[in-house]
């Protein structure tokens, strides 16, 4: 079985719509992201995030009049399916400051006022506001530094700046994208969102390198054909890899988003976006840019374009 | 299972044996060595995650983080400018006490800030004698400046203070580890944490009584004996006696009185009579009304001391100082050895709670708690069956279409991703890797990366068919012409799941060690693994059709 026969398509031909295209998203992600904030987690803003099992079915109303005494302002909200009778009740911040004692007001109140469906379980996560802000300031390094880590390594495997530059732009690219969409669906920015934000960043390259491994390889027999053309070739030779590779990694993280629960629905998320977006930006983000690229070389002296 | 059978080396060896047996019968001799060589590799990861999950209380061999079955993990910082103040403290103690016994006169000795005290007003006449007396006690580690008119300012240098922040991690890390071993959780880690140096990880597996937990590792357990010379409910007709403030060997301590909200003050001898440092043992016990009180017991010196301080002053009351905080004042009733109890208001938790800190030693310094996280053991088993569910899906719908879409070729993909697996969890199970929720998400990528390893593979064959390559040398140049793209594309994945790694908290560093080891394992089972099945399959038969 195939799906595509000798697939011929002319990918760099429309480019300058889909760079557009991306721009747009992404600063409407920005402009969005500015206006109305990323959500963080508790482990990014610092805070207390409860998830508590009740004998019973919960009443959020009642739930609610227990734990507003003792700590006003609280999110609170059923989680995950209904037959479990569990209520998530954050905090903003640390209560009172103090991490160890944070979740017992909540308790204590419960305890006191909604006693006939007591807690049988509780989960809860408590982060100082030091902890938050170290994280956040590293997980941010985190992903430059491994941006930067894969550009060096491309450009040394590849001979040439202009490969890696164009992978990591594609790379940056999906990580802005997949930022906005989390933004747009209001999805909060906890660990496992990081996580899966870092795996895309050596995922989505997976993509770019296989389309420039196969351009090198072209380049080497053609030499004397323009480099747009064979790297338009080289996408259509790997395009039923891409498709199969992609579609296949797409619908098992779509079943990870799916059926991996409350705590894995960010991070699922994230991969489904970034894997879809990631595909998208080999094709129409890094080919093109390694195109532009050598056309700006072929307008200066011969002697830049040993540079390519 | 024979008996025999049951050491892990030996079943690896038998079946290693009868795979080579196998091999060197059934199989060409170019293929025999990788046959045997692979194989015994994959036998050794059945053998190393046998039998995977725990069942009778017996653990598995694929270790599960906090967040699949549940527990607590903590990220405490130590206070360690305490253990710097008290090291000043004592040094300003053994300066006032050498320059009295010399009878140098000086104005004062007192702490400037946590790493350095001040030595002022030192009479003109004895000033050589001052420097002497503090280069001969500060000699290592510190720096003395002389700053005229008497004056010396003494400094702890950069190196002592970080061997004393350093030592009191470590003392604070002991001391938590006999605590929480007193808990009897299993499989505890309490290990230094972040880069600051000062930080202290606590994780807790399956812990059921997290406040209890919390309530154990907080306590810090000071715990002093001293003599009351004075004792009122109220602190100012107290201190009326010493004309409105305490002296400076005495202090004044507050306890909890006959009704609560109602304390009760002492004025106490600042010199403790014994402090914790002087136990031995402790246990929770009852007193002859039955009330929960802690019984312990001196080592040594400790029983030295109190036999003669007690032997000196019977009749007076002695405070048991818990924390800063009188529990109980009795009297001396006769002179007392080894053994003694703490009375208090204790309720039999709290006296059985009392005992474990005290026998685990008290802490050098206080904790500041920076993070928790508890993990209710019934959420985390949710948790594991909504990611082995997801990995499920994810992996019968794989199977079925490279079946479909490769037919026969698409089977040995399908090995080729068992094998993945296989090898992953062997390596995590060998090397007592964490397996966590995100890490099961690790698993699935790593079966889509082991999907596209093959897919490139496959799509490279067909291309070669199609240019009119035969059979055998289209599969040759197929996996050799993709070895490069999937050298390169495992790279910089591997190169960002190091930084992942380096992210370092509990479930994203269990993410990261999965991807990482699944990234290897794809390699060998996904190129050659597959490679080794094509070779095999197609024999020395003359194919001309594959089924792919």
């Amino acid at each position: 079985m195939e799906i595509l026969k000798n697939p011929n398509f002319d990918f760099l031909g429309k480019t300058r719509y889909f760079v557009a295209a991306s721009l747009l998203i992404i600063l409407a992600g920005i402009g969005y992201i500015a206006k109305y904030k990323l959500h963080y987690g508790v482990e990014f803003s610092g805070g207390t995030q409860l998830i508590l099992k009740f004998q019973g079915p919960p009443q959020v109303d009642r739930i609610r009049d227990a734990v507003g005494a003792q700590a006003p302002g609280a999110v609170i909200q059923t989680y995950g399916d209904a037959s479990k009778n569990q209520v998530l009740i954050r905090l903003a911040g640390a209560l009172q400051g103090e991490v160890e004692n944070a979740g017992s007001p909540v308790l204590d109140g419960l305890k006191a006022s909604y006693a006939e469906n007591p807690v049988i379980e509780s989960s809860s996560e408590v982060v100082g506001p030091i902890v938050g802000a170290e994280l956040r300031q590293k997980a941010i390094q985190l992903t430059v530094l491994g941006l930067l880590f894969q550009f060096i390594y491309i450009w040394v495997r590849f001979k040439g700046a202009v490969w890696g530059a164009a992978a990591t732009l594609a790379v940056f690219h999906d990580v802005l994208v997949t930022l906005a969409f989390l933004a747009f669906f209001k999805y909060e920015i906890t660990l496992n969102v990081i996580a899966a934000l870092l795996t895309l960043v050596g995922y989505s390259v997976n993509d770019t390198i296989v389309i420039f491994d196969r351009a090198r390889e072209n380049l080497r027999h053609r030499r004397k054909e323009p480099l747009r053309t064979i790297l338009n070739d080289s996408l259509n030779q790997t395009l039923t890899r891409t498709l199969i590779s992609n579609g296949t990694t797409f619908l098992a993280v779509l079943g990870l988003y799916l059926f991996g629960g409350e705590v894995l629905r960010g991070f699922g998320f994230a991969m489904v976006v970034g894997i879809l977006v990631g595909t998208y930006s080999t094709i129409y983000i890094a080919s093109p840019f390694v195109v532009w690229w050598q056309g700006i070389k072929e307008r200066r002296p011969p002697a830049a374009k040993a540079a390519l | 299972m024979p008996s025999a059978l049951q050491n892990p080396v030996t079943f690896w060896f038998v079946l290693t044996a009868a795979l080579a047996a196998a091999a060197y019968f059934g199989l060409r001799q170019e293929l025999r060595v990788r046959a045997i060589l692979y194989g015994s590799f994959l036998i050794a990861c059945l053998v190393a995650i046998w039998p995977p999950y725990g069942k009778d209380g017996q653990p598995g061999k694929i270790h599960l983080g906090l967040d699949l079955r549940g527990g607590m993990h903590l990220v405490l910082q130590v206070v360690t400018d305490e253990a710097l103040a008290a090291t000043i403290d004592d040094g300003v103690q053994t300066v006032r006490d050498q320059a009295t016994r010399k009878g140098i006169v000086f104005g004062s000795v007192q702490r400037v800030d946590p790493t350095s005290f001040s030595l002022d007003g030192v009479e003109p006449a004895r000033v050589k004698d001052a420097s002497t007396i503090l280069h001969d006690f500060f000699r290592d580690g510190w720096d003395i400046r002389e700053a005229g008119e008497g004056r010396f300012l003494v400094k702890m240098t950069d190196l002592l203070v970080r061997q004393i922040k350093e030592r009191t991690v470590k003392e604070a890390i002991k001391t938590l580890e006999r605590r929480v071993n007193q808990l009897g959780v299993a499989e505890p880690v309490i290990a230094e944490h972040g880069n600051q140096g000062d930080q202290i990880l606590v994780q807790l597996p399956g812990v059921t009584d997290p406040e209890q937990a919390k309530r154990v590792i907080k306590k810090t357990a000071q715990l002093a004996l001293k003599l009351v010379e004075d004792t009122s409910t109220n602190k100012e007709s107290l201190l009326q006696a010493t004309g409105g403030k305490v002296p400076d060997d005495k202090e004044l301590v507050e306890g909890q009185g006959d009704q609560p909200g109602q304390p009760v003050y002492y004025v106490v001898k600042k010199e403790a009579v014994i402090t914790g440092r002087d136990l031995k043992n402790a246990r929770a016990g009852v007193d002859q009304n039955n009330a929960p009180d802690v019984q312990f017991t001196l080592n040594p010196q400790g029983a030295d001391k109190f036999k003669r301080e007690t032997g000196r002053n019977v009749g007076k009351r002695l405070a048991i100082i818990l924390d800063g905080i009188v529990a109980s004042a009795p009297t001396i009733q006769s002179q007392i050895g080894s053994e003694g109890v703490i009375t208090g208001r204790f309720t039999a938790q709290e006296a059985d709670e009392l005992s474990k800190v005290l026998r685990a030693g008290a802490l050098p310094a206080s904790l500041k708690w920076l993070q928790e996280l508890t993990v209710g053991a019934s959420l985390g088993k949710d948790s594991i069956r909504s990611g082995v569910m997801a990995s499920a899906a994810g992996m019968a719908f794989i199977t079925v279409f490279m079946l479909v879409y490769y037919r026969m070729s698409g089977l040995n993909a399908v090995v080729a991703l068992a094998a993945n697996l296989l090898i992953l969890l062997g390596a995590m199970a060998y090397t007592a890797a964490t397996l966590t929720l995100p890490g099961i998400a690790g698993i699935i990528l790593t079966i889509g990366v082991g999907v596209d390893t093959n897919v490139l593979v496959f799509e490279r064959i067909r291309e070669e068919l199609r240019n009119g390559r035969a059979v055998r040398a289209a599969i040759t140049n197929g996996f050799e012409r993709v070895w490069i793209t999937i050298l390169d594309t495992h790279a910089t994945a591997l190169i960002a799941a190091a930084f992942l790694f380096q992210f370092g908290t509990g479930p994203i560093k269990g993410f990261a060690v999965t991807l990482v080891m699944g990234l290897i394992a794809n390699i060998f089972a996904s190129y050659f693994v597959s490679k080794f099945l094509f070779e095999w399959v197609l024999g020395k038969r003359q194919v001309q059709t594959l089924s792919i």
